[in-house]
């Protein structure tokens, strides 16, 4: 019994900004190279932009709103915010909402709580 | 209970529960990585991307996919599909090898930092295909079901080729029938080659045809337990491996080559001898512990199985037949003729069933170098051709008369012996020997040093003494070369053109049973070397000699003689209450003398019941009889005649 393999249920994609895409793997899948993109179910990926991918047992798609940018951080630093009409807001003086953040390395949503 | 059962529908739900595969197809090779060890793959500049130690250009990917297909750890499958192979490599061994497919003909290099054994398994068939192997660490070739036959080789000439020198298991998948047929040019050593140490194994069958050289060529050692191995053709030898051979069981049926059956060499400079569990042994030896064995070989001067060193029979049943006559050695200088078994070193026969049968001009039943062992199994040899002679400028010819053999140096012929040894021969406790002769130089047994016999049965049927103790060159000054005892055992020596029982040293007959009949004066029953002072000497054991005994003996035990005798007739030989019966032949010399332990009583045409048959039919043991003639005994003190005569 110990020689069972693990059934994994996610082949799990991490691309150079740290994002993630988890693809179900419950049933056969396919990944289909085409020029320089790499296409497994209903996601693509620039074959550029990949890291690293696995099997993991669950999804690790990353949707933006579950991540934290600590204030005394690095990054937060660096960051500039943006409401969702694109004006540039003081990130000192936020409310709760969501916004907009870029930073050096990346771009993404954000909730503020 | 209920939550025993549930943990039951638990445990065979886990087992039915699939497991992800990751499959990365590169043209005709899949490689197959099981989900629960991939850990992370990494992609680096959109070029590459490595799973599990392999890396592989993401432009010559052809495919990937995640399914369940099952994956066994060190494995590589290789499927042959008419002008196509397709290759699929488990995951753990990936980054270890190096699979090229080009059509159907498919080579798999391993690395040197491979630390595991990989399982090759070889299925499908193809007309134009190959397998090429290379590597340093030791593998199993699995052959499930493989039709392959190499036309215009890419890698190798071989259908099969494992350029490994490790050991190399050669598993033929029980149930399955595999053909190998190599291309027919090249410089292939064999239609099967590897390099390394071979172990057959598994009760599958593989024939094969050598087209350039042998059919199996193994580098060093081969074994086989259980398989069955047909070599159907080669143009060398069915079999040729070096440090030695070993036969466990199977069957190994071998017809159609041009040179040997079987042939082991021994690998290196000086042979290792057998060592304890063939530990790094060199020694040319050949081991038959069982199994079945027939062989046929046609070629000139061929042997049915050969040892460059010793050859050791303990079980199995052993069929080999030779045909083919003599060639001229022009680098040796001599003639050479076929022979079923040979070996250079010694024979030692423990056990198993013999056949052997030689019909070529000089070919021989057993031609050894060595010594003769022989204390078990049966061993039934015939030969038939005459022997084969050469001219000083090397052209051969064949005799038709033994007598022409006199004026030939003994490297200028080869006669049809049915067991010729350069050493001692001792033959004992159970062994069985049957040995029958037809052809001109046909002697039974000979040794080139002296013969002891102590137990077992022997058999002769010769044209030629049939049974001969001389020396040669290299055996004549010990002090007893030539010589010929017998203590023990059935001893039955029939020549029809010369002695019975013949020495070029002393004879000395000590017991057991002894019916030899030579041929007519000068040539007699019993014969030891008395032109160079040799005698024979007989101090015990029951004799019946047709043809007298050489003049001079000295008879220690007492001798008669009858006053003629009838062939092919029943006589009763009674010493003491111990009764002996035998029929006389169609021909021998004129004079009958018997002899035991007490002055024997011989009734002639008696009628025989029960007994156990021994000597081909021509004697029973523990039988009775009834009727018959006393024969009236007198004294005897050697020679062959002129008393009495057969009518």
């Amino acid at each position: 019994m110990a020689a069972q393999a693990e059934d994994y249920t996610y082949l799990t994609f991490e691309t150079t900004d740290g994002a993630k895409a988890s693809v179900s793997v419950a049933s056969d899948v396919t990944l289909t190279i085409s020029g320089t993109t790499l296409t497994v179910g209903s996601q693509s990926f620039t074959l550029t932009n990949l890291s690293k991918m696995y099997f993991s047992n669950t999804d690790e798609t990353t949707t933006g709103i579950s991540e934290e940018l600590r204030v005394n951080s690095e990054e937060f630093a660096t960051a500039t915010f943006y409401d969702l009409n694109g004006k540039m807001v003081d990130k000192s003086q936020l409310s709760k909402g969501v916004y907009i953040v870029k930073t050096n390395s990346r771009t993404y949503k954000m909730v503020v709580r | 209970m209920r939550r025993t059962l549930l943990s039951i529908i638990a445990l065979v739900l886990t087992i039915a529960a699939g497991a992800q595969t990751l499959n990365v197809k590169v043209g005709s090779v899949t490689y197959q990585f099981p989900a629960s060890q991939t850990g992370e793959m990494t992609y680096a500049n959109g070029e590459t991307v490595t799973i599990m130690g392999k890396t592989f250009t993401l432009a010559e990917i052809s495919s990937m996919t995640v399914d369940n297909s099952k994956v066994s750890d060190g494995t590589i499958g290789v499927s042959y599909d008419g002008s196509a192979a397709s290759v699929t490599v488990a995951g753990n061994v990936a980054q270890y090898v190096t699979p090229t497919v080009s059509g159907a003909h498919v080579s798999i290099a391993q690395s040197d930092e491979l630390s595991e054994e990989i399982t090759y398994t070889l299925s499908g068939a193809s007309d134009d295909g190959e397998f090429y192997m290379s590597g340093s660490y030791k593998a199993t070739i699995e052959l499930n079901g493989l039709t392959l036959s190499n036309a215009t080789p890419v890698y190798s000439g071989a259908a099969v080729h494992i350029q490994n020198g490790k050991r190399i298991k050669v598993k033929i998948v029980t149930g399955t029938t595999n053909t190998l047929s190599d291309a027919s040019t090249g410089s292939q050593k064999g239609c099967l080659y590897i390099k390394g140490h071979a172990e057959f194994a598994q009760k599958g069958t593989l024939n094969v045809v050598g087209n350039v050289k042998h059919g199996i060529k193994t580098g060093e050692y081969f074994t086989i337990k259980n398989a069955t191995v047909n070599v159907t053709s080669a143009v060398g030898d069915g079999i040729n491996c070096a440090e030695y051979f070993l036969m466990e069981s199977g069957t190994i049926n071998i017809s159609g080559t041009q040179d040997d059956g079987i042939q082991c060499d021994i690998d290196g400079d000086a042979s290792t001898g057998e060592t304890t569990d063939h530990e790094d042994e060199d020694s040319g030896n050949v081991y038959i512990e069982g199994g079945t064995i027939n062989i046929t070989v046609t070629a000139d001067a061929a042997k049915g199985i050969k040892g460059e060193g010793d050859m050791r029979i303990s079980d199995g049943d052993i069929t080999v037949k030779t045909t083919g006559g003599g060639v001229w050695d022009s680098d040796k200088v001599k003639t050479k003729a076929s022979a079923c078994l040979g070996a250079d070193g010694n024979m030692i026969i423990s056990g198993g069933t013999l056949n052997l049968t030689s019909t070529g001009a000089g070919g021989k039943g057993i031609n050894g170098d060595g010594t003769f062992t022989a204390t078990g199994g049966t061993v039934i040899v015939k030969t038939s051709g005459n022997a084969v002679v050469a001219s000083s400028s090397g052209t051969l010819s064949t005799v038709s008369s033994s007598q022409q053999l006199d004026r030939y140096d003994s490297d200028y012929k080869s006669s049809p012996k049915g067991i010729k040894i350069d050493g001692a021969i001792t033959i004992s406790d159970n062994a069985a020997i049957f040995v029958t002769t037809t052809g001109a130089g046909g002697e039974g047994i000979e040794s080139k040093t002296c013969i002891d016999i102590t137990g077992g049965w022997v058999t002769v049927n010769a044209s030629d003494d049939a049974i001969n103790a001389s020396y040669n060159d290299d055996t004549k000054s010990l002090s007893y070369a030539g010589d010929l005892t017998i203590s023990g055992g059935y001893v039955y020596a029939r020549s029809t053109g010369n002695d019975g029982i013949d020495a070029n040293g002393n004879v000395y007959i000590k017991g057991g049973v002894v019916y030899a009949i030579g041929t007519s004066t000068p040539e007699v029953a019993i014969d030891a070397n008395s032109e160079e002072q040799k005698k024979l000497y007989v101090t015990g054991g029951t004799i019946i000699a047709i043809g007298g005994l050489e003049n001079g003996a000295q008879l220690t035990q007492a001798c008669y003689q009858a006053p003629s005798w009838s062939k092919n007739t029943w006589y009763a030989m009674t010493v003491g209450s111990e009764t002996f019966v035998f029929k006389t032949p169609s021909g021998g010399g004129n004079t009958l003398v018997v002899s035991g332990a007490s002055k024997p009583t011989l009734m002639s045409g008696i009628t025989v019941s029960g007994g156990t048959s021994i000597f081909d039919g021509s004697a029973y043991t523990g039988a009775t009889f009834t009727g018959g003639t006393n024969v009236d005994l007198s004294s005897y003190t050697g020679g062959g005649g002129p008393g009495g005569g057969w009518h």
